[in-house]
């Protein structure tokens, strides 16, 4: 069970469908390690239902009820199979949908001995949305950010100044947090991170490598 | 004109559901229904409109065409709601949220390959024996929002209804970013909204 979850002003905007379309994907792909988080996500929804309820009703002619009910002809309603039983450890619908393939189908870019790097498209034209793959006991470089760094551990784990995280927790950085993850020793690990700037490698060994990184927004 | 329908809900007392709502879902879903239809539409279509139009920044046009395509998803999609898993109005509301939220993308000319129900996805709960539960949950949040303060109530409804983030609403209502996020906790918090607390801040 992920210990480490988004706060409540993420979770809001989430529910209200206001955070940015990259971040909403890094939240939802949460959703799928943590039942606590997903309970806070109904209820936000109650609420927002609740206001939705006691908005002013705009008149709306009859007409438009006509129009929709010729339209239902050609939209059936559409049969479901029974949902599946939501599988511990499985892979989030959202990378599953983002994906086509397994994590080792994907092109994985190599930016250092023990660290990979593989881009998905969402779309979203402001946020970096990757897959970071750190061999088991590799480190990333310290870095620090101009901007935000939302991060979610989808296999193994990393630790790093503050402490050590596992599958399904949810970090989220703000600029000139400077931190060097270590994967675990025991397995290689692979997280999500949605950035709005790109990375800047802080020590001197990498720090030749900042032009390189580039925001892949998109 | 289609009027907005009164006093729908749960019934007082007996503790037995009768949510009106629910009841047209289930049954456009076993037997396309139409004139279950048309009672949710009478209800719901003025409030999916008043919804669009809360933003102020959409056109009639538009609410309108997101009035009827909220309602043809409604219908179409009416299979996939489960009174014992869900709230119809919590569902309905849900549904309307991400309509607008692609309807937003389509008119910004966003190349994505994900739609807002890829990414907020209609919520179920996974425990049916909390309905009762749920529901009693529901109406506090419904009581307590007639008491909240009008500073609070009014980010909640630029948030979840206008749906500005709280950096918009903070640039609208002249507010640091600090305050708003405060106003929205301490409502949440009298709504008694309960969040995970152990989050990397
Ligand atoms: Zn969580």
């Amino acid at each position: 069970m992920a210990k480490f979850h988004p706060e409540i002003d993420l979770l809001t905007e989430y529910s209200a469908g206001t955070l940015p379309l990259a971040q909403a994907a890094c939240v939802s792909a949460h959703l799928n390690y943590c039942a606590q988080c997903h309970r806070s996500i109904e209820q936000l929804e109650d609420v927002g239902a609740a206001l939705f309820d006691g908005l002013q009703a705009e008149a709306v002619g009859e007409a438009q009820l006509d129009a929709v009910l010729a339209r239902l002809d050609d939209a059936p309603p559409l049969r479901y199979a029974k949902p599946e039983h939501r599988e511990v450890g499985r892979t989030p619908g959202i990378l599953q949908r983002l994906m086509s393939g397994q994590y080792t189908d994907l092109a994985w870019k190599k930016v250092t001995k023990s660290l990979s790097i593989s881009y998905l498209k969402t779309g979203d034209p402001d946020f970096e949305f990757a897959l970071y793959h750190i061999k088991a006991g590799g480190r990333i470089p310290e870095h620090t950010h101009h901007g935000s760094e939302m991060t979610l551990i989808l296999e193994g784990g990393f630790s790093d100044a503050d402490g050590s995280y596992h599958q399904g927790d949810f970090l989220f950085r703000q600029p000139s947090d400077v931190h060097a993850p270590t994967a675990l020793q025991s397995e290689d690990c692979i997280c999500l991170a949605v950035l709005d700037a790109p990375l800047k490698f802080t020590g001197w060994k990498y720090r030749w490598m900042n032009p390189f990184l580039r925001l892949r927004a998109g | 004109m289609v009027e907005s329908n009164e006093g729908n809900g749960w019934s007082g007392g007996s503790g037995r559901r009768t949510d009106e709502w629910s009841e047209c879902l289930t049954l456009i879903a076993a037997n396309e229904d139409r004139a279950a239809f048309t009672r949710l539409f009478r209800h719901f279509a003025p409030l999916i409109k008043a919804f669009a139009l809360s933003g102020s920044n959409m056109s009639a046009t538009h609410a309108d065409e997101l009035v009827q395509e909220t309602l043809l998803k409604v219908w179409q999609k009416a299979g996939a709601f489960n009174p014992e898993k869900a709230a119809a109005s919590t569902w309905v509301y849900t549904i309307a949220r991400n309509c607008r939220t692609d309807m937003f993308r389509r008119l910004q000319k966003f190349d994505t390959p994900l739609s807002a129900d890829d990414v907020t996805p209609e919520q179920e709960s996974e425990e049916p024996f909390s309905q009762l539960q749920s529901r009693r949950r529901r109406e506090r949040v419904r009581e307590m929002m007639k008491e909240l303060p009008p500073d609070q109530a009014q980010i909640l409804a630029k948030v979840y209804m206008e749906g500005k983030s709280h950096a918009e609403a903070a640039g609208e209502l002249d507010l640091p970013l600090g305050t708003v996020k405060s106003r929205v906790r301490l409502a949440l918090q009298k709504l008694q909204i309960q969040v995970e607390s152990y989050s990397y801040g």
